[in-house]
């Protein structure tokens, strides 16, 4: 009994099916609250699941010269690794997996998809993904420590490195955004560099170097690493959201996942509405405004942070 | 660091036309760059020869698909100087404002694409959108969006209605509304600033070396612009303001594209609001006399040269049109150099290239 409700918690809520489904509407919420800014219309609710399903019956093309093995292995780690993240990141007040420290576990999950992406560029002979993927392991040395140092922050405050311990120490409205809004920004823009978006996005920058890492894939290895990226954005969210923004904020189980819910679209919107404001940075821009203005920023909201708790 | 070698077109992303980039990278810095271009040539210019003056209309329409109607005036100029008929009042005054309706769309797809370049997809979705209604009021005149067929040899063919007057008087009071977005962006969001400012510098005296023109040219400091050095059509009793700057970088193309789109508003307006009455258009022979002329128009990326050669026979012996993308080309192959890869997509667009002009 005990492993079939472990079972189902791994395939079915909140594991696998859940976190894909929920990836999927979000990646739908993403591209809609875009279109709206921006004037559009935007795509109807089944467009990420009507694009996944077309590029999975795709043809797979193995580029000549690339480890085809290798190709096909990449997007399959990232995935499992993006994915067991999401069962450590609460969805409402609960996670599948908890213990001291998980949000380090999380945060070293996350960084695989980045280094398979790296790897996926590097593994293809072509200029376009090898230049994507240095691009991306770039990037990857500019935000890992502001949104490390974002994350820390709260971690000092609440004393634990466990994202349930850190949610219910925002118990009654505490929320850590509240008492640290530059880290919360620091974190957020971590974030945003972590899942290569505007304004952040050079690694795929598309007037430059086309779909960089992923130039060369198509069929199933592209619709797994796509699954991969909106995977990823899902538990990023889901971590600000329990380490920033309160959780579930409410014990009683399904208005706890009511407000989550809200609190996660709510954020997805925020991304959207940056990814509206600003045009793309450059590389060098990237890593000045990470090291000249997200470190010292996040260092100095978590050491008035210290200061202040000590 | 090794040097790799990337290759932008003839097919890529960043561009809408086929054109091969060939950049030497090391590292993130373009050490050489190669540009190859013939990829659209039709030879239109052989394809005139054949046909009769009032045939290369058509023809010479369909060398560019934004500036379609600068080529149809630059053409007609040239054979009407040839035949010696003055173009009535109307007919000036009708022509001149579908140029500038055009340049209005031009532009606006110029900011549109290069906001694009940069990632900056809102401002592109915004100034594409706005320039549908400015395509909207082209069709709404000429019936055809693209190719407006309202050019023939001595005169239009299309009247303005007082009713089509108004309604286009209308749209451009809502693009001014727009207009003032794109201001404001040029004048002071940093994210763009960002991307723009101090980047592929093009410097006066390179500008007098290749002869670049149009917009590109008033970026970097000349105040060349045949509207003003040798009004054309109803130019001549229009006042057009120069809308020079001297930095020459990326952002100052986008400030006098900008700039330019408010003239272009003004110029429109001064020309609905005091349509001169008279005929359309001029008949004319067919058969035109022996000799040569050259006319001069400002196409929306600068001046458009027409060379037209007649030997006394109802068709063209010789239609020659030297396209303002071809020093923009020249130019931008030196300031290619030295980039970061990062800058390629913001210069290219920036230079605005139409190479359906250039290639024929």
């Amino acid at each position: 009994m005990h492993t079939l409700l472990t079972l189902g918690e791994l395939l079915l809520f909140p594991g696998l099916a859940y976190l894909v489904t929920v990836a999927l509407l979000l990646a739908w919420v993403d591209r809609k609250a875009l279109a709206v800014l921006q004037g559009r219309v935007g795509p109807p609710i089944y467009q990420p699941l009507a694009d996944l399903l077309k590029l999975l019956g795709k043809e797979d093309l193995d580029t000549e010269g690339s480890d085809a093995r290798l190709a096909a292995l990449l997007p399959m780690i990232s995935l499992a690794c993006a994915l067991t993240a999401g069962l450590m990141t609460p969805v409402g007040n609960h996670a599948v997996i908890s213990f001291e420290g998980d949000l380090m576990v999380t945060l070293f999950l996350l960084s695989v998809p980045t280094l398979g992406l790296f790897l996926a560029g590097w593994i293809v002979p072509s200029v376009y993904n090898m230049l994507g993927g240095n691009r991306s392991l770039l990037q990857y040395f500019c935000y890992e420590v502001p949104l490390l140092l974002g994350l820390a922050g709260p971690a000092a405050l609440a004393r634990t490195w466990r994202l349930a311990a850190l949610m219910s120490a925002q118990s009654a409205y505490h929320w850590h955004v509240l008492a640290m809004p530059v880290g919360f920004a620091v974190a957020t823009l971590g974030l945003i560099g972590k899942l290569e978006r505007v304004p952040l996005d050079t690694p795929h920058a598309k007037a430059e170097i086309g779909a960089g890492p992923l130039t060369e894939y198509s069929g199933r290895k592209l619709a797994l690493w796509r699954l991969t990226a909106w995977v990823q954005t899902l538990v990023g969210i889901n971590l600000m959201v329990a380490v920033y923004l309160g959780g579930a904020d409410v014990v009683w189980p399904y208005w706890g996942f009511g407000v989550y819910a809200v609190k996660v679209v709510g954020y997805m919107g925020g991304l959207a509405l940056v990814q509206a404001l600003y045009a793309r940075l450059r590389v060098d821009q990237v890593a000045e405004m990470s090291w000249r203005l997200l470190v010292p920023l996040g260092l100095l909201q978590l050491a008035v942070t210290v200061w202040m708790g000590a | 660091m090794s040097r790799v070698t990337v290759p932008i077109g003839p097919q890529h992303p960043l561009l809408k036309e086929p054109i091969a980039l060939r950049l030497d990278v090391v590292g993130e810095r373009v050490v050489a760059a190669e540009i190859e271009i013939g990829y659209v040539h039709r030879g239109l210019e052989r394809l005139l020869q054949g046909r009769t003056f009032q045939q290369g209309v058509a023809v010479v329409e369909r060398i560019c698909g934004i500036c379609s109607h600068a080529h149809t005036t630059a053409y007609c100029q040239a054979v009407e100087a040839l035949i010696d008929v003055d173009l009535p009042p109307r007919a000036a005054a009708i022509r001149t404002l579908l140029c500038e309706l055009e340049r209005l769309h031009s532009h606006l797809l110029w900011l549109g694409v290069l906001s694009e370049a940069i990632g900056f997809t809102t401002v592109f979705m915004y100034a594409w959108r706005d320039r549908e209604q400015v395509l909207d009021a082209m069709e709404l005149i000429s019936g055809g969006r693209i190719a407006h067929g309202a050019n023939v040899v001595g005169g239009v063919r299309e009247d303005v209605s007082p009713a089509q007057a108004r309604e286009v008087l209308t749209m451009l009071r809502q693009l001014e509304t727009q207009l003032g977005l794109y201001q404001e962006l040029v004048e002071r969001d940093r994210s763009f600033h960002r991307r723009t400012r101090g980047i592929a510098v093009l410097s006066a005296a390179q500008v007098q070396a290749y002869g670049v023109v149009g917009p590109m040219a008033r970026a970097s400091g000349a105040t060349l612009d045949i509207r003003r050095s040798a009004p054309y059509a109803a130019y001549g009793w229009l006042e057009v303001p120069a809308a020079v700057t001297n930095e020459g970088d990326v952002w100052a193309r986008a400030w006098t594209r900008v700039q330019e789109l408010q003239h272009s508003i003004d110029l429109c307006r001064t020309l609905l609001s005091a349509l001169p009455a008279g005929p359309l258009a001029r008949r004319v022979a067919e058969r035109v006399q022996a000799g040569e002329a050259v006319s001069r128009v400002e196409a929306p990326r600068g001046e458009l040269f027409y060379y037209v050669r007649s030997e006394g026979e109802r068709t063209a012996a010789r239609v020659k049109a030297r396209t303002p993308t071809l020093p923009a080309l020249l130019a931008m192959a030196e300031l290619l150099p030295g980039l970061q890869t990062g800058d390629i997509a913001a210069v290219v667009a920036g230079c605005d290239l139409c190479m359906a002009c250039a290639d024929r």
